[in-house]
């Protein structure tokens, strides 16, 4: 009894502080249960097991490319943390890329807010921004952040999407404001939803969980995770990696950056990536530094780090290696293959690869092929494979290539011990 | 963005207004078994307002949407019964040779066959370019689905040019009325039917074509189709836009491109998607909204016991990888089931009411009852710190039109929920470095009130 009155009580006063209260125009508001200082973390979890807050800004940045050139990008960063005050200074010259990996899990109640923290370097822009939850099942308008049919947030303001998450798989997000060029700019990342078996266990439920087969992930007993709630066990993996493709025309890039038209019917991409980055820039477990202005030497965003993405896997000989694939890229159809390994897909479009009836279409393969928009669910059985590296690429092989530099781009390893 | 999309407003009210006019339940087509096409050269529009000479088959008859002796991109949707004998009769205005194939089409007979017209070509019978030479081809419609015709004579140009079009077999038993199916069975069965067919265009192709045409050079004088670099995307023969404005008569001025590519569907419905990849260029289609089951290729039902009828081998996706040549058929369905809030605002809103059936949705509005007078979780952003698109109606909740400030939206009638449909190399939602356009349109998922029908 005291317990309901003190959670309806806290209940009344979340509900005064982000429910009844409007923001003043062109105010950073973020909206988070159960988050007094509106800094997208809640302060008691324990009151709100199921909610899920982050704040990404959207906005310019820098990135370098694995040939070393230095790139105007457009894109998000995590805010989460950041108090309302600090946002716009912290989002400013911010942008990664990727974008944030949003990882999630199925029943989760998931509120993103996303600040537009404006165009440092473009201050002649006033372009709104957007997050666009990219597969989100039986999607609204409000919240699917397509601005020809929703809206979009200006510049110095927060809108919070809500997104009540009942699929797991594996999505992806970007902003949808004039879709073209914000895409190629660079406001695209991976983001994930972890099925409810990971908490359940195969068979189980949330209140009687079957604990030898809960996920590890979980606390569990059982395999690291499953992508899907497969009721079997089937889409188990140990090791897990986004990895997302994409590419980039500098031409684009350059132009944004200089104020000259965008040469859109022109746009060619020549920096394929995977993660944000050409090979062998993917292997670098560590975050790239702060880019570097090479006419002044100095930092070229404030010293801030907009590549921390490592596209290296890492694992145990034997072990299931869960690759999460998806393409951002706004031009190509991209192909990759893992030399040597053998390839399970067990997933496309956030979906298990069954059918209407559950019929089972699993299949093995040694290549995928993803356009722009597509993800697919890849198991990698690494059981029988000698240790050593391997590699996972693009076997479209112009774009194993940074712009000019031979031998890079779309390509990473996979080292198995 | 808004501006451009207000240009439009006039024409889309009276694309939903038509009814049978504009976006239709069935697809823009006309019937067989028998049709007679010539294939003749005119200028289409780009989404830009661009002219392009084009050469595409024409209908020689009347048919209702359709306007007689005009070339059309792209050609005349064939519409045909399972078992069907189809016979095509071409003629050609073009100043070359040309002709028809028909992928998936099986025991093709030509003119060439009995020697009664037409020249024997590398791939098929062809037409000379006389505008008098009738060459007919015959094959049975064994199989319902969804299909595509092309030239066979220089498709590598040709095609580019605008000779390609779509073929609806329906299957035994169909019925407009009370049976719509693609395949024949509940697994297939639908509500409404959208075709989908995906092209793109080389300008300096049609440019170089209509040079040489002036110089009285023939027509692929120095075209080299290995080049080829589009700048413009198409559904339906239409750039966005265009895609979104009424069909046919609804829109006079574009009598050679007569097709949009409008769907609407209510919640709940069950809405075909006859997608087709009819160029050059692989197309990740990317339906907003919600996954759809992709039960068919190349007009074969994705099923292990053949002739079932039960698609049980359907890959459900957000984006449908469209291939050259191929075509899919692919179930999209929306509700709004599970977003934890009132799709239609809370009681104290809007009054209303929800009766669940057995699987839990509103016998009447299929509303999913348990979300029912849930509230919105998060509180809007004010208005001036909003950026508002033309198709938002300035409410989230479905059927409620919200107060937007002037010269914002309005161009959402019903206060629908508008989802977009495109190709997700987002280079191709542009009209020759003008975004937006290209190959995309927008769904709309129609309230049910009183008022707002869909054929
Ligand atoms: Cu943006």
């Amino acid at each position: 009894m005291k317990t309901t009155c003190t959670l309806s009580r806290l209940g009344f006063l979340v509900a005064l502080a982000w429910g009844l209260a409007p923001a003043a125009h062109g105010a950073v508001f973020v909206q988070c249960p159960g988050d007094s200082n509106q800094d997208a973390v809640i302060d008691n979890p324990a009151l709100h097991p199921n909610a899920k807050c982050m704040h990404l800004s959207g906005g310019d940045g820098f990135v370098t490319m694995a040939d070393g050139y230095l790139q105007y990008i457009f894109g998000f960063s995590d805010l989460t943390g950041v108090l309302p005050e600090q946002a716009m200074s912290e989002g400013m010259l911010a942008a990664n890329f990727p974008a944030p990996t949003i990882a999630l899990k199925q029943g989760q109640q998931f509120y993103l807010s996303l600040t537009n923290a404006g165009m440092a370097i473009r201050p002649d822009l006033f372009d709104p921004h957007t997050v666009h939850f990219h597969g989100f099942p039986q999607a609204a308008p409000v919240f699917d952040g397509m601005p020809e049919g929703s809206i979009g947030i200006n510049m110095g303001a927060t809108i919070t999407y809500y997104y009540n998450l009942i699929e797991p798989g594996t999505f992806m997000y970007h902003c949808h404001m004039e879709a073209t060029e914000h895409m190629q700019m660079g406001m695209l990342g991976s983001l994930y939803v972890d099925p409810i078996q990971n908490r359940t266990g195969i068979g189980g439920s949330l209140a009687a969980p079957d604990l030898s087969t809960v996920a590890a992930k979980e606390g569990g007993a059982g395999p690291y995770g499953y992508v899907y709630n497969d009721g079997d066990g089937s889409t188990a993996f140990d090791v897990e990696i986004p990895i997302q493709l994409g590419s980039f025309d500098p031409a684009f890039h350059d132009a944004s950056y200089t104020v000259q038209p965008l040469p859109f019917a022109e746009m060619k991409d020549k920096y394929p990536m995977m993660n944000g980055r050409g090979y062998p820039d993917t292997v670098n477990s560590a975050s790239l530094p702060p880019p570097i202005d090479p006419e002044t030497g100095e930092s070229a965003n404030g010293g801030k780090v907009s590549q921390p993405v490592s596209s290296r896997v890492t694992a145990t000989a034997g072990q299931k290696i869960l690759l999460r694939l998806s393409n951002l890229s706004v031009t190509n159809f991209y192909t990759v293959t893992a030399l040597g390994l053998p390839m399970k897909v067990v997933g496309t479009g956030a979906h298990i690869l069954r059918g209407p009836d559950g019929t089972d279409t699993y299949y093995d393969t040694s290549s995928v092929t993803l356009g722009g928009g597509e993800a697919a669910d890849v198991i990698v059985d690494t059981g029988g494979a000698a240790p050593g590296t391997y590699f996972l690429y693009t076997t479209n092989l112009n774009y194993l290539s940074n712009n000019t530099e031979d031998y890079g781009g779309m390509m990473t390893e996979i080292v198995i011990n | 963005m808004t501006k451009t999309l207000l240009r439009l407003g006039h024409a889309l009210v009276a694309a939903l207004a038509l009814g049978a006019g504009g976006a239709s339940a069935v697809v823009d087509g006309i019937t067989g078994p028998v049709f007679n096409l010539t294939a003749r050269a005119d200028y289409i529009t780009a989404g830009d307002g661009a002219s392009l000479l084009a050469w595409g088959y024409a209908p020689d008859d009347a048919h209702p949407g359709h306007f007689q002796d005009v070339m059309q991109y792209p050609g005349p949707t064939m519409i045909v019964n399972e078992g069907d004998e189809v016979i095509v009769n071409l003629k050609n205005a073009l100043p070359m040779p040309v002709s028809m194939v028909f992928p998936g089409q099986s025991g093709v007979t030509t003119s060439c066959d009995s020697a009664t017209g037409g020249t024997p070509g590398a791939l098929t019978c062809e037409a000379p370019p006389d505008g008098t030479t009738t060459v007919t081809y015959t094959f049975t419609a064994s199989h319902p689905g969804t299909y595509l015709y092309h030239s066979g004579t220089r498709p590598d140009l040709q095609v580019e040019m605008g000779l390609v079009g779509a073929i609806v077999v329906r299957p035994a038993g169909f019925d407009e009325g009370t049976n719509r199916t693609a395949y024949g069975d509940a697994g297939s069965a639908y509500d409404h039917e959208y075709l989908f067919l995906l092209t793109e265009m080389d300008f300096q192709v049609h440019e170089q074509v209509a040079i040489n045409l002036m110089a009285g050079l023939p027509p692929e004088t120095g075209v080299n189709t290995a080049d080829f670099t589009s700048e413009y995307w198409f559904i339906n023969g239409r750039a966005a836009p265009d895609t979104m404005m009424a069909a046919g008569a609804g829109t006079p001025w574009m009598p050679t491109q007569p097709y949009n590519a409008m769907p609407r569907m209510f919640p709940g419905e069950r809405l075909l998607m006859r997608v087709i990849g009819g160029g050059r260029d692989l197309h990740p289609f990317h339906h907003h909204g919600n996954n759809s089951w992709t039960i068919a290729r190349d007009g074969r039902l994705l099923e292990s016991v053949p002739g079932s009828g039960n698609p049980d081998l359907a890959v459900s996706d957000f984006t449908v990888k469209v291939v050259p040549g191929n075509t899919y058929d692919a179930i999209f369905e929306w509700t709004g089931k599970g977003l934890g809030w009132d799709i239609y605002g809370t009681v104290a809103l809007n009054p209303h009411t929800c009766t669940a059936d057995t699987s839990g949705f509103d016998v009447v509005t299929r509303e999913w009852c348990a979300d029912h007078d849930k509230p919105l979780p998060v509180v809007l952003p004010n208005q001036q710190d909003l950026a508002f698109g033309g198709f938002w109606s300035g409410s989230p909740y479905l059927g409620a039109a919200g107060a937007l400030p002037p010269g914002q939206g309005g161009l959402n009638a019903n206060a629908g929920y508008f989802h977009m449909w495109h190709s997700h190399a987002e280079k191709e939602i542009t009209n020759n470095d003008i975004f937006p356009g290209g190959m995309m349109t927008m769904v709309i998922i129609e309230p049910r009130v009183e008022g707002v029908t869909i054929p």
